[in-house]
Order: C-alpha cells, then structure tokens, then sequence
C-alpha cells in the first residue's frame, strides 16, 4: 500500500511538473514502420521473465537447475551459447538461493568469457557475482547476471563480433525458455502459458541465424540450433497448449544438451 | 535507430567526441527522466537505445513485454527547447500505456503490459531549433 501510495505521488508530482504529453493518437497505423531494421529490436533481458515468474508462484527452482558442466568446449560459436545459457542458469540458481551454484556459476561465466577473449570485460561483474551471493543479494546477483549479458554482448560487438554477441542472447533464449516450460508444464495456467507468447522475438533469432556468415552457419551446432528454432516456431504461433508446453521444453531441453556437449548430446 | 552501448563504439571515429558528448547527454537525460522510479524499486535495465531524428519524425521498436511486469519508458534528448514524446502500443497499433508525461527535453511512458507479446515503443521529436535531434531511450520493469 506504502508502494502504490508512493507511485501515485511519483507520477502526480511528475504530472504536476511536467504537464501531460499532447494526447498520443489512440491508434496507430504500424504499416508506417515497415523498415523497422532487425537492430532496432528489443531483446528483454532474462530478469523482466524472471520477474514475472517470481509473481506465478513458488516453483521447485533447485528441482531446475542442472549440474555443471562446462567441460567440453568447441568452436566461438558453441562457446557463445554456452555462455548464454549458463548466465540464465545464474538465474535459476538465484531463484534457488544456491548460494555455492550461484559462485560456480560467476567462475564459468569468467571462464567462458576467457574462451572467447573477453575476460577483462566480465572481471568486475563476475567478482561482484561472487559478493552479492556472499551478502544474499539475490537482487544484486541478478543485476550483475544481466550486467554480464550486456557486458559480454557489447564487448564482442567492439571486436566485430556481433554474430556471437547474438548467440550469446540466443542460447540465454533457449535455457530460459526450457525452464519457463518445464515450471509451466508442471502446473498449467493460462497467465504462465502466456508468457510464452513470444513469436516475434523467435522470429529475431531466427533471422539473425539466417543472417550469419557462411562459416558460423555451417557449423554443425548452430545448424543443430537452426533446426531446433524452426521446430518450434509453429508452437509459438498458435495457441500455448499443455502439450505445446511440453513439445518446447523436450525440444529447448534437447538444443541446451547439445550446446552444453558442442552437439554430441 | 542505435542502440548507443554497442554500434555507436564500434562505428563512430574517436575523432568525433562532439558526437559523443552528445551521446552520452542524452543518456544522461533519459537516466535522469527515469531516476524517479529507481527510487520506486523500478530495475533499471542497463543498455540504452537511441539515435537522431527530424521533426515530427517517428522511430518505433519492437519489445517483447511480459505479462504482469509494469515497465517505465525514458526518453530524453540533449538540445534545449526541443519537446519530445514517447508512447506505447500494441501489435495492432492500439495505445496501450496506462500514463504518459513530457516536459521539452524528457518524456516517459508507463505500460502494465495487458498479455505478454511484441509492442511498439514509438519515440517521436514534437519541436526542436535542430534539423536533427539526438535521443536516448532508458527503461525499468518491476
């Protein structure tokens, strides 16, 4: 109640202050947008999906977590998925409060983000990782978990490398969304089914897939990936179902070991 | 429209440090627009998007929003006596955002999105003494 009392003031002191925007139009026509390029997307960061989730419920979020294991690594590409999907697993062990699954996870991301040159970017995020799980800010821990994601992404798009900042987000993409669906499946509603309404945001991973230079599409992990997307896009596409719930999670789940293994899964 | 963390480092020359000061006072801007609502327990997402635009020029960008999450939109802009807005709508181009506020070099909107899905944030320059206005856009969940 103090809350919402304090957001009322906010916004009529903002009110008061700054006036209220000329009347937007109620309708828009979008077919005004149609160049909208594909860098002009929005990908949410895994905290606005872990947001929500914290509001379903109360999961079994230690049952979701995987154990670790980062030791077979592959070419940049499979590394960049890696380390995507490790920093959403960062995420589930917040949700845990595994405080020890926390930490190994700022080691591995520290140490995927050596694989792939970009060590010294991580370094301050992946220290304050380990502190954070120290004190028991999980708040903390997941804003540094997203911090690294942004960090890691920008620093690959310095060294002209923005493909694999892409895989980086692709394969957070995919971890989280086999957790999302697995916690959806395992006790349906319609509020945690609608969160998986996110065909366009497939649609960009898909693009940028196809968009890749010839040498990351031609190999073998990605084409693993590429296949797996496609599986799951008329999924998405439709009405979310218990049985499309449990068709994205097998095939997100199948995609994720075969990251972790660099396609031997 | 660019997203500033990543395209404008790779692609601007060093020479232009105009340009980045610019940049980085309309960052600035839409960091302050968005400061109120830190304060509320809104997380700040730590990337910044943004660009230039003409008079009455529009930019729209697709964003997921989830269903349940309340976001705050940021816009600000370095150039004095420019007036710029910020809305939100949905796929089918309907405003959605529960309140909208301006004042020349901010504005911000509010959405509690209604289903999860993509929406439109379309950021708009109402006046400005530039041909060319640069913008930043900020946002918050919680």
């Amino acid at each position: 109640m103090a809350k919402f009392c304090y957001t009322a003031l906010v916004t009529a002191l903002a009110t008061a202050t700054f006036g209220f925007a000329e009347a937007p139009p109620s309708r828009i026509d979008l077919s005004k947008f149609p160049a909208t390029r594909l860098d002009d997307v929005v990908v949410p960061v895994p905290s606005e999906v872990f947001n929500v989730l914290d509001k379903l419920g109360t999961p079994n979020w230690k049952g979701e977590l995987r154990p670790p294991d980062i030791k077979k690594r592959g070419a940049r590409a499979q590394i960049a998925l890696l380390l995507g999907s490790v920093i959403a697993e960062g995420f589930v062990a917040v949700e845990a409060a595994d405080k020890e699954r926390v930490k190994e996870i700022g080691r591995e991301v520290l140490e995927l983000a050596r694989g792939i040159g970009v060590e010294k970017t991580v370094l301050s995020r992946t220290n304050a990782i380990l502190t954070r799980a120290d004190e028991n800010n999980w708040v903390g821990v997941r804003r540094e978990l997203d911090g690294a994601l942004a960090d890691v992404k920008k620093a690959m798009i310095e060294l002209k490398d923005a493909q694999l900042a892409h895989l980086v987000s692709l394969g957070g993409w995919l971890r989280g969304t086999e957790v999302l669906t697995s916690i959806v499946g395992k006790s349906y509603s319609a509020d945690g089914a609608d969160l998986l309404n996110q065909p366009d945001l497939l649609r960009y991973f898909q693009q940028r897939l196809v968009d890749m230079s010839p040498r990351i599409r031609s190999n073998a992990l990605v084409g693993r990936v590429q296949r797996g997307l496609d599986e799951i896009s008329p999924l998405l596409n439709q009405k979310i179902t218990p049985a499309s719930v449990r068709r994205i999670n097998e095939i997100t789940g199948q995609i994720v070991r075969a990251i972790d293994t660099d396609g031997h899964a | 429209m660019r997203r500033f963390g990543a395209v404008v480092l790779a692609s601007i020359p060093l020479v232009l440090a105009s340009a980045f000061a610019t940049v980085d006072d309309a960052i600035s801007r839409a960091l302050e627009a968005i400061d109120p609502y830190v304060k509320e327990g809104y997380v700040v997402r730590d990337d910044q998007w943004g660009g230039d635009l003409g008079l009455k020029e529009q930019k729209a960008f697709p964003h997921t929003l989830f269903k349940g999450n309340d976001y705050w939109f940021c816009m600000g802009t370095d150039v004095d006596n420019a007036r710029i807005a910020i809305h939100v709508y949905d796929s089918r181009g309907k405003l959605v955002e529960k309140t909208s506020w301006q004042k020349g070099r901010f504005a911000a909107a509010e959405v509690i999105a209604p289903a999860t899905g993509t929406y439109y944030i379309v950021a708009e320059v109402n006046s400005s003494p530039q041909e060319r206005t640069s913008w930043a856009m900020v946002y918050a969940y919680k």
